[in-house]
């Protein structure tokens, strides 16, 4: 799978749940892909798309979070795996979409090839799961439906020069629409 | 500041409304992020940018949060604040203790001590200096400014050496 593909199959399993999508192309694709109020997309701030979600996962504890994240954005914040892994929510979901590079700059590359990621998760409290095609995909999704968080699926997908079109909403209007489907 | 004062300007704060005191602590406000982890409020992150993404997530639920720090760490953060704190108009109050704020401070500290000022107001992010006279006007300044929805400084001045 590429990216965009990857992002298609896992919004189609988690339908109008909340999602923290990491800057650059994951949160292009996931506009151009299905644009929804309960889309945060961080437009900025690389590596923090965990932290955010790991704020909201404790707040609105009856709701299941999804962080989308790259491998280079965790690489930038691998602190927040030790804190979600101190605080333990229940609901959160992290998603990393993983091809080893970082694609929206170049496709320079990340430590990902050598460094096992589901390793470090592991040892910080994570359940975690690795997955390359979309019936692996569609199975996980069924399985964590189960299983308490927080959770990290690796999905490994292939680089492509496939780009979706910027995000094209006012960062505020990102913020109040995200806040208004909070509430639902 | 005095350990007493210090241990005001928390409960004050918790009790007119901010929730969570998420950060990175610092010698110059340890009783203030004792009063905290007392009332079980407290999360200590592994650094600055951290606890503010934390903070957002909290913010966008509607609980208000205190992000507190050295201003080592405030300068860490500059890029979170611009583009996730500023850009979104997310309403979090920071704490930051101005080391360097004595000449005689460790070393480290001089440089960033001199900038804190011109970096806030580069920023554009308003700031009051705490003071056991004037604490709580700084606070309820504070509580107005996220209620308006804006974020805001409060800052601690190093005052002792150890």
């Amino acid at each position: 799978m590429i990216r965009k593909e990857a992002i298609s199959a896992v919004v189609e399993k988690i339908g109008n749940q909340h999602i923290i999508s990491a800057n650059g192309f994951i949160s292009r694709d996931l506009f151009e892909i299905c644009d929804k109020n309960s889309n945060f997309y961080m437009i900025g701030s690389m590596g923090l798309a965990s932290s955010i979600g790991l704020g909201l996962a404790l707040k609105n504890t009856k709701k299941k979070i999804f962080v989308f994240d790259g491998d280079g954005n965790i690489l930038m914040n691998l602190g927040s795996l030790t804190t979600i892994g101190m605080t333990e929510p229940k609901n959160l979901v992290h998603v990393i979409f993983d091809n080893s590079s970082h694609e929206s700059t170049g496709g320079q590359p990340t430590a990902t090839n050598k460094i096992q990621l589901s390793k470090i998760a592991k040892s910080t409290n994570y359940k975690v799961f690795q997955v390359k095609t979309k019936n692996q995909l569609a199975k996980i999704f069924q399985k964590i439906k189960l299983i308490p968080g927080p959770i990290m699926i690796i999905v490994k997908i292939e680089k492509s020069r496939v780009v979706s079109k910027r995000i094209n909403i006012e960062p505020i209007k990102i913020k109040n629409r995200f806040m208004n489907s909070l509430k639902k | 500041m005095k350990e007493l004062t210090q241990k005001q300007i928390f409960d004050y704060l918790f009790n007119n409304g901010i929730e969570n005191f998420v950060g990175v602590p610092d010698s110059t406000m340890k009783h203030f992020v004792e009063r905290g982890f007392k009332k079980n409020k407290i999360l200590i992150t592994t650094r600055e940018e951290e606890a503010i993404g934390i903070a957002v997530g909290m913010s966008l639920s509607q609980s208000n949060s205190l992000v507190f720090m050295q201003n080592a760490g405030f300068a860490n953060s500059l890029s979170t604040i611009t583009s996730l704190v500023q850009l979104y108009q997310i309403p979090i109050i920071f704490l930051i203790s101005w080391r360097g704020f004595l000449k005689n401070d460790a070393p480290e500290h001089t440089k960033i001590g001199k900038i804190q000022p011109k970096l806030l107001q580069a920023l554009s992010l308003q700031s009051k200096i705490l003071s056991e006279k004037n604490w709580k006007v700084s606070c309820d300044w504070a509580l107005k400014l996220i209620k308006e929805k804006k974020p805001c400084t409060l800052i601690l001045k190093r005052d002792f050496l150890d």
